[in-house]
């Protein structure tokens, strides 16, 4: 679900930097805000990896495969840390792996950055609450809104020339093929938070 | 690729020769993206496995816009039809992605994680990030091996495999970050113990990396300048 390079319009993709730059700008500001910002540092970078390793995990889609985005779980984890952590992630996935591109890191941080801040806003609203719900969200919930986010921005950045009915047939196909993944990553971050909030609430405890 | 060029003026010519085929937009300049990905290729080395993902979403592109678009039928395919305006407008696309990833493979692709991280630190990104990279590059060929460890040691007890394995996994996920939690600041205190971190401040440019990026603008302009005259 990364947007490769050359995809969208030069425009588009430069705007998608200026945008993730505001977010990121907006989250280091919260976190210098913390009495010791660098205090959460290490967690945050382990937390990177770990979450870099699994999603590489493959979940059998026949006659694919789709991998694990773990936006939500790194929202609720990280917390304000979670978008500098997805474009450091980003980055790392372009240039070593070829997953996703550099001239469109702005708009992927974008369409995993906003699902983990929104995961982040719900855990802390009602995580304490209704736990089982926020980490619901925080699994299918947010792979659902980065579908949303990565179809609105290929529909807008393909050629004009593309026939639009076609465009959103072959959307539709590549967003049902991702259906799966909504139910594989919300069983997996349902039973993940779960067990962290009995073992380990430490590490729930965010910005 | 000469080793001389250091990972700051990597990174800064990847990023602007990226940006400039992803301007490109005529179909003439087709041949010329094709014979830059090629050359790329070619200096960095890169091995052909590491290309398979990106060849197929290539071919992926050009057949599935050259099916779904366009009126002109290039090739009939039964009940369907290869249409020259899809294809054109995939083939541009795939030219694009092909040739800026052999671009990064080229420039980057060869760099050790300290070097890309040491690059990244140089362009005055914020400590957090310059840190968390450091730190992410640092640790993840350890957690990546402890996962896939977990993951075997889980098959070879019989885990279930497919859908019916996913709690397992989630254990096994749960069980990694909860001894990242542990291991975190005992790494961290001990490699600024040894000098790393975002503490030194970023040199300025010398005249050799200011050279280097002034060549890749220049390529950038030349090709733009091309992409508006075709």
């Amino acid at each position: 679900m990364h947007l490769a390079d050359g995809i969208v319009p030069v425009g588009m993709a430069l705007a998608g930097y200026g945008a993730s730059a505001g977010l990121t700008a907006l989250s280091l500001s919260r976190i210098n805000r913390l009495p010791d910002p660098g205090a959460g540092l290490p967690r945050a970078a382990m937390l990177v990896t770990v979450f870099f390793a699994a999603s590489l995990i493959a979940i059998p889609v026949p006659p694919a495969s789709v991998h694990l985005v773990l936006a939500g779980l790194m929202g609720v984890c990280l917390g304000w840390y979670a978008m500098p952590a997805i474009l450091v992630g980003l980055f790392l996935q372009a240039v070593m792996f070829g997953h996703g591109g550099l001239t469109t890191l702005g708009l992927n941080g974008l369409i995993f950055g906003l699902p983990a801040l929104a995961a982040f806003a719900l855990w802390a609203r009602i995580g304490g609450r209704w736990p089982d719900l926020a980490a619901a969200f925080a699994g299918g919930g947010t792979v659902l809104l980065a579908l949303a986010l990565f179809a609105g921005t290929v529909l807008l950045g393909l050629p004009a020339s593309v026939d639009p009915a076609a465009e959103r047939l072959a959307l539709m196909a590549l967003v049902t093929a991702h259906l799966p993944l909504v139910l594989a990553e919300g069983v997996i971050v349902l039973v993940l938070l779960r067990v962290l909030r009995r073992v380990e609430p430490r590490l729930l405890a965010h910005a | 690729m000469p080793d001389t060029i250091t990972p700051r003026a990597r990174i800064l010519a990847s990023l602007v020769l990226a940006f400039a085929v992803s301007a490109v937009t005529s179909p003439i300049m087709l041949p010329l993206l094709a014979m830059l990905a090629g050359v790329a290729l070619w200096l960095g080395r890169a091995p052909w496995r590491r290309l398979r993902a990106p060849l197929v979403l290539a071919a992926v592109f050009v057949l599935g816009l050259g099916l779904a678009s366009g009126t002109t039928v290039l090739l009939p395919l039964g009940p369907l039809a290869l249409h020259a305006e899809g294809v054109q407008a995939g083939a541009m696309i795939a030219a694009r992605m092909l040739a800026i990833v052999a671009l990064v493979r080229a420039l980057l692709g060869r760099l050790s994680p300290q070097a890309l991280a040491d690059g990244l630190r140089g362009l005055y990104l914020p400590p957090v990030m310059a840190d968390m990279t450091l730190l992410t590059l640092r640790y993840l060929d350890d957690a990546r091996a402890e996962l896939a460890r977990a993951e075997l040691a889980r098959r070879l007890r019989g885990g279930p495999v497919g859908w019916r394995g996913l709690p397992d996994r989630a254990m096994i996920l749960a069980a990694s970050l909860i001894r990242a939690q542990d291991r975190a600041e005992r790494v961290w205190a001990a490699m600024r113990l040894r000098g790393h971190g975002a503490l030194r401040a970023a040199a300025w440019p010398s005249a050799g990396e200011l050279g280097v990026i002034g060549l890749a603008m220049a390529c950038a302009a030349a090709l733009l300048a091309l992409d508006i005259a075709a």
